[in-house]
């Protein structure tokens, strides 16, 4: 487990985790935090924040150096093995032990246990993705993965847990500036043209804004209107107040939604309400690419309408002529007639339980493994990447000491727009806290439960210490849950070069008594 | 394979499989309290005894692995030894059905024919309190099977719950009677999932108009994590509102466990703040109630405004993880081809 704090953001998952590890399983969690998982794990290599390259690079150098790579896999399945193999010679596990923290033996064993074990299965959280170097972490581990051959069978393989219940199916249906439903590339005219047509209009060629660029947009007036639809930038995404800035200066902004939120409060011209996941009909696709039906239990509150009503009336409103699609399965069968990886996914096979994407035709069962027979690429080969570190891009200094690292707590969700109104869940978790070291605590004169205040180079807030032994000193962590004290005033808007990902893990703050 | 006999048939198992899962399969059901699938074989609660040839004594079908040529019998004195432990534990079980909440020593003493011979004198335990708004324990309805503590302990590995006392004191409780929110618990209701009388059982559901059992249910999938936990959302059928979630063991990717969001955070659904009227915002610079007709056609107008001063590619579309793909797929046509741009994506770009 890397980067992920499982029992808290993935509570059931976590249960088949533990569930493994009573069996005799071996776990080892990477984490700077000390999280639940590390009570029951053989090990915890506690890393600092944005190591992660360095601690990776040098469990493969051990695996190189002993030997205990699958030759024949890499052989066979792989391409550009030999780049990595240099790069990693320069990454041993002493030096690593400087980089991150983690002594040499913990890491040399770890890339023992793993590299040996045949069904050894790596899972990451956004405790890898949102780092400025977040596509470089994802390709070490890729890289880990592809030299052991633990791809393509049972319990092995590099597994997302995705945050949000369908963050994997909102990009699989296209929401996503580059890719068209089912990952069909928008720049390629073939695949254009078969959308244009099928939709009897025009694809744009012009390449669209991801949304770190629609957010810098905001700035340098290339974006002018938003149209948000169950979205609150203004708390989520990294320097908020900057955000809150540009989202002032917009001419136009709807928001779509099923609470008003602050955002939408200042800066919307108009408010949408919508329906809330009980009130509606569709499909989810969860982590492990199941698309499972959603099925309407309550009506709609008031006046409020469903998603695909609101959509659709809009469609018509800007004079689109749309097919009917009376219900969400008229929609649903048009994707999936557009998307081979989808097509044989129908809603009659859906109701008891939900299918695996890839799943080509009605007689397919659908797919446990995405690499079984080989690695999904064009060329059927997995493409080794070779990643030196990157350091994060704002360190601690003089001013701004301590490392800030966000996340998520069992009790909220996100922004809290739900959880946060359930009275027997904030009884448990309701004011702004953030987690301190004993040592950092007693250095600084405060107690457990105290308010202090949290300043970056971007803001401010205040919180309650809780003092804890999951920290080590020099680093705080702070949820995002809070509305009246956001985390994201404080992180920065630096993102990955290469997918924009916000370096929500490593900011710099110092803290005052208040 | 292994070979036995079954009530005087021939029957088969797998290598050390649970007698009553054996039975099972060979179409004899045997009754369990205490027995769970997920928790390891127990043995407490003795419903599920059995004869086996050669054993001096009735032996636990959930606790008891087949093996080859083993002689059961479900039929001989097995119905009377059921019949009498329904009736013991009746004695002791002064709130057979608090809420009309399913369970399943009601269920098995009717289908015996059992009723509590005698209230014992000293059966009423203390009752018990817990300032928590989510769970609550009744002691009187409790028959002590000890599978709410094991869950706690096998499943969640956690040290939530414990048995305390002994005799008539005996009860299940928060660990040193601290309440639910002071302990390690994580208010996941798994306790509650597992409880087959309803004795820990969901608190908001005290003084609702309408009997557990008369809840209208609909599977669907859960609104949080990645994992995709199959719920059922429990409707009252007269509100119309959602009182309770629940899950079941055959459910794919949770097998009926949730977490404290997914079992508890439901009321938001109905909460007062909820958006129920279209907004504009009028020339005073506040938000004003609005008809969908005008609101509809002030966001198009807006939207089409925007399109003509600059182009369509000034406009952002964020869609949301919250929405279904049928409601994305939407979304991303309507950037596409409604607005004429491929700017469309959203926070889940993590």
């Amino acid at each position: 487990m890397i980067g992920s704090n499982t029992t808290e953001a993935h509570p059931v998952l976590a249960l088949r985790i533990k569930k493994a590890v009573r069996k005799g399983a071996t776990l080892v969690v990477a984490d700077p935090r000390a999280i639940w998982l590390t009570k029951i794990a053989k090990r915890h290599l506690q890393l600092r924040p944005g190591s992660d390259v360095w601690l990776l690079n040098a469990i493969m150098h051990t695996i190189l150096e002993e030997g205990l790579e699958a030759e024949e896999y890499v052989r066979e399945q792989t391409e550009d093995f030999e780049a990595v193999r240099e790069v990693v010679s320069r990454y041993p596990p002493e030096e690593a032990e400087r980089w991150t923290g983690v002594p040499a033996e913990a890491i040399r064993a770890t890339a023992r246990e793993y590299a040996t074990e045949r069904h050894a299965a790596i899972f990451y959280t956004l405790g890898i993705t949102e780092h400025a170097c977040g596509v470089d972490n994802i390709w070490s581990l890729a890289n880990l993965v592809l030299m052991t051959g633990h791809l393509g069978y049972e319990s092995t393989g590099l597994n997302a847990l995705r945050g949000q219940n369908n963050v994997q199916g909102l990009n699989d249906s296209g929401a996503n500036p580059t890719y068209l439903p089912g990952y069909q590339p928008v720049d390629d005219p073939v695949v254009r043209a078969k959308f244009s047509e099928a939709w009897g209009a025009e694809v744009p060629e012009r390449a669209g804004f991801r949304l770190d660029q629609i957010m810098s947009g905001l700035h340098d007036d290339r974006i002018k209107a938003l149209y948000l639809i169950g979205e609150n930038p203004g708390h989520t995404e990294p320097n908020a107040h900057h955000v809150a800035e540009g989202l002032s200066k917009l001419e136009f902004l709807v928001s779509q939604d099923i609470f008003l939120s602050d955002t939408a409060e200042r800066y919307a011209d108009v408010v949408l309400p919508a329906s809330s996941f009980a009130e509606k009909d569709g499909t989810f696709t969860n982590t492990e690419r199941r698309v499972n039906r959603v099925r309407a239990a309550v009506p709609l509150p008031g006046n409020a309408r469903g998603d695909r009503q609101i959509v659709l009336d809009l469609a018509r409103e800007l004079g689109c002529d749309w097919p009917e699609y009376p219900d969400a399965e008229s929609v649903w069968n048009e994707l999936a007639d557009l998307c081979p990886n989808w097509a044989g996914i129908r809603y009659f096979r859906l109701e008891d339980e939900g299918l695996q994407w890839p799943c080509a035709s009605v007689d397919d069962e659908g797919s446990r493994f995405l690499h079984e027979k080989t690695t999904a690429r064009p060329s059927g080969r997995g493409k080794f990447h070779p990643v030196e570190y990157q350091p994060p891009i704002e360190e601690p200094d003089a001013d701004y000491p301590f490392v800030l690292s966000t996340g998520r707590t069992l009790y909220h969700y996100n922004s809290g727009a739900m959880t946060m109104r359930e009275d027997g869940i904030t009884d448990k978790q309701r004011d702004p806290f953030f987690e301190i070291s004993a040592e950092d605590a007693s250095s600084l004169g405060v107690a457990d439960g105290d308010w202090m205040r949290l300043v970056s180079r971007r803001g401010d807030l205040q919180a309650r210490a809780q003092v804890s032994s999951r920290v080590f000193p020099g680093l705080v962590w702070m949820a995002l849950h809070f509305a009246e004290a956001k985390v994201n005033w404080l992180t920065h808007d630096v993102g990955d070069p290469l997918i924009g990902t916000p370096e929500y893990k490593v900011s710099a703050v110092r803290l005052e008594v208040v | 394979m292994i070979e036995f006999t079954l009530d005087g048939r021939p029957a088969s198992a797998q290598e050390g499989e649970l007698l009553v899962h054996a039975a099972a399969r060979n179409g004899v059901f045997v009754p369990t309290l205490c027995h769970d699938d997920k928790l390891e074989p127990y043995g407490g609660c003795r419903m599920c005894v059995v004869g086996v040839e050669g054993s001096p004594r009735p032996l636990p079908a959930c606790a008891t692995r087949v093996i080859e040529g083993m002689v059961v019998s479900t039929n001989s004195n097995v119905p009377q030894l059921q019949k009498t432990l329904t009736e013991m534990l009746l004695s002791e079980h002064l709130n057979a059905d608090p809420g009309g909440r399913p369970n399943e020593l009601v269920d098995l003493a009717r289908e015996l024919g059992a009723e509590a011979p005698l209230i014992l004198p000293d059966a009423k335990r203390e009752p018990y309190s817990d300032r928590n708004r989510l769970m609550g324990y009744e002691p009187d309805t409790c028959i002590l099977c000890n599978r709410c503590v094991r869950y706690t302990q096998e499943v969640m590995q956690c040290s939530a719950l414990s048995l305390e006392g002994r005799g008539p004191e005996a009860r299940i409780v928060p660990t040193w009677e601290r309440s639910w929110l002071d302990t390690e618990c994580e208010l996941c209701g798994g306790c509650l999932s597992v409880c087959p009388t309803g004795a820990i059982y969901e608190k908001f559901l005290e003084g609702a108009g309408v009997e557990e059992r008369q809840l209208e249910q609909t599977k669907t999938t859960c609104t949080f994590c990645g994992v995709g936990c199959q719920i059922d959302l429990n409707v009252d059928p007269e509100t119309k509102r959602i009182v309770k979630v629940t899950s079941k063991p055959e459910y794919v990717s949770n097998e009926g466990d949730l977490c404290v969001k997914g079992r508890f955070s439901f009321n938001f659904v109905h909460h007062p703040d909820r958006l129920t009227e279209p907004l504009v915002r009028g020339e005073d610079g506040a938000l004003h109630p609005a008809s969908w007709e005008e609101a509809l056609r002030a966001a198009a107008d807006g939207l089409k405004g925007v399109i003509r001063r600059h182009s369509a590619q000034a406009i952002g579309v964020l869609a949301s993880a919250r929405l279904t793909n049928e409601e994305n797929y939407l979304i991303q046509k309507l950037a596409r081809i409604g607005l004429g741009t491929n700017s469309v994506h959203s926070c889940e770009a993590t």
